[in-house]
């Protein structure tokens, strides 16, 4: 026998799948069930099956083996279902998507405090997922998404803003107006809630001050030329719409594109409650849902998406 | 022993099985070929569900093994060979009967019957 050594791979994981099925059984049909699983990897390998038939096979063999492992081992079907429902529950929730809710009002506008929101951690090429790759419908971030982040200055926190500046682009602020690349960007998502100048905040980049974090002070020494930040290769520019009230690449920096969690999917619930309730978790707060679910949840919020825009 | 109505209705892979076996003896993966064949790929039984109809078919009575040896369209390797008992074969009739009276059934109440 000459078989590739792609069918003795898949050959081998189907033998160690066989140890799923009771002792007994497997001692009896074992042999017979590999002899089977062989003829049939080699009966496609000879038709040159294509990847979307070996596909269906390979989802065919998983499902044949959840339906006669738990048949074999007399497994209820209702244990069963919902082993089945909880992995994909788990690998979901791990690799394709991450729930979160948006505890400040940095986006206000676009995105208010106490949206809770899934984030599509496959769409963008650069996403949260190693998968990313892999799935097809994903492209580059451009400029105008809204995307969510790690925050550089702490990982354990999740960041959404608004993508200003890709690599190269060259930005600063004349009195609340972003100029990018020498162009004045009229942006219609943006929101101007203090009125007054602050001249670290309008006109950045000016010289570095008492808010300005680490990441921050890294980009004026660094990527500071002729009144403008320069963003480097593989970083990001991000700004809150919330352009007055917001803690964005002004103040920490850029973002590392390996930093992106991915991009915002749907509002599945928007429940009106202050930032410290999401910041901190507390009684009150699960004492306050309880007694105003229906009229504090803002109700058309549900199932909308935070949309990416184009700045003019 | 078992008298064909205590088995009735079988399942569709318990009867096609059998309907594999009705003309010769087959190993487990030409009983999946003449399987796919009679359904036109309609049912394709995995490695699992195949072994796990035939044990309960050995228990039942429905099917006996026959010795092993080797398939002369597949390779030298030594399969095991499966062959209808008198019992399986008077089931496998009763069932297709059973079919026959309900789909004449339906043909009557669906308005089907005579013609196309």
């Amino acid at each position: 026998m000459n078989d590739s050594a792609s069918i003795r791979v898949v050959c081998r994981l189907y033998a160690a799948m066989l140890y799923g099925y009771p002792p007994e059984f497997r001692l009896r049909y074992g042999v017979e069930m590999q002899q089977f699983f062989h003829d049939r990897c080699r009966e496609l390998f000879r038709a040159h099956a294509g990847s979307g038939v070996w596909l269906r096979f390979g989802l065919r063999t998983v499902a044949d083996w959840i339906g006669s492992t738990t048949r074999e081992r007399r497994i209820p079907k209702l244990v069963q279902e919902w082993t089945v429902t909880l992995l994909m529950f788990l690998f979901v929730t791990t690799t394709m998507v991450q729930a979160y809710v948006v505890p400040t009002g940095s986006m206000e506008g676009n995105i208010l405090v106490g949206d809770h929101m899934l984030v599509d951690k496959v769409g963008f090429e650069n996403g949260g997922s190693n998968w990313s790759s892999y799935v097809p419908p994903h492209r580059d971030v451009k400029r105008g998404d809204i995307i969510a982040f790690r925050y550089p200055e702490d990982v354990r926190q999740t960041f959404v803003k608004r993508v200003i500046g890709l690599p190269s682009d060259r930005i600063h602020l004349e009195n609340k107006h972003v100029i990018r690349n020498g162009q004045t960007l009229d942006e219609p998502y943006a929101r101007y809630t203090i009125p007054g100048i602050d001249d670290y905040r309008d006109n950045f980049p000016t010289a570095p001050d008492f808010y300005t974090l680490g990441g921050g002070r890294a980009m004026f020494a660094n990527n500071v030329q002729g009144g403008e930040v320069i963003v480097p290769p593989k970083t990001l520019f991000v700004l809150g719409d919330n352009r007055d009230n917001s803690l964005d690449s002004r103040y920490w920096g850029f973002v590392p594109d390996n930093y992106l969690v991915g991009k915002p999917l749907v509002i599945y619930w928007s429940f009106d409650a202050p930032t410290n309730d999401y910041v901190d978790w507390n009684l009150r707060h699960v004492e306050d849902v309880a007694l105003h679910f229906f009229s504090k949840t803002r109700w058309e919020r549900m199932l909308t998406h935070p949309r990416s825009q184009a700045a003019q | 022993m078992k008298k064909p109505p205590d088995l009735l209705p079988l399942t569709p892979p318990v009867f096609h099985i059998l309907l594999a076996l009705a003309d010769e003896e087959r190993h487990g993966y030409g009983i999946m070929q003449d399987v796919a064949r009679q359904t036109n790929d309609s049912l394709q039984l995995g490695p699992g569900t195949l072994y796990g109809c035939l044990k309960r078919m050995l228990a039942a009575g429905l099917v006996e093994e026959s010795e092993e040896r080797p398939d002369p369209e597949l390779d030298d390797e030594r399969r095991r060979y499966y062959r209808m008992t008198a019992l399986g074969r008077s089931t496998v009739k009763a069932e297709a009967s059973r079919l026959a009276g309900a789909v004449s059934a339906a043909k009557v109440k669906l308005g089907l019957a005579g013609g196309k």
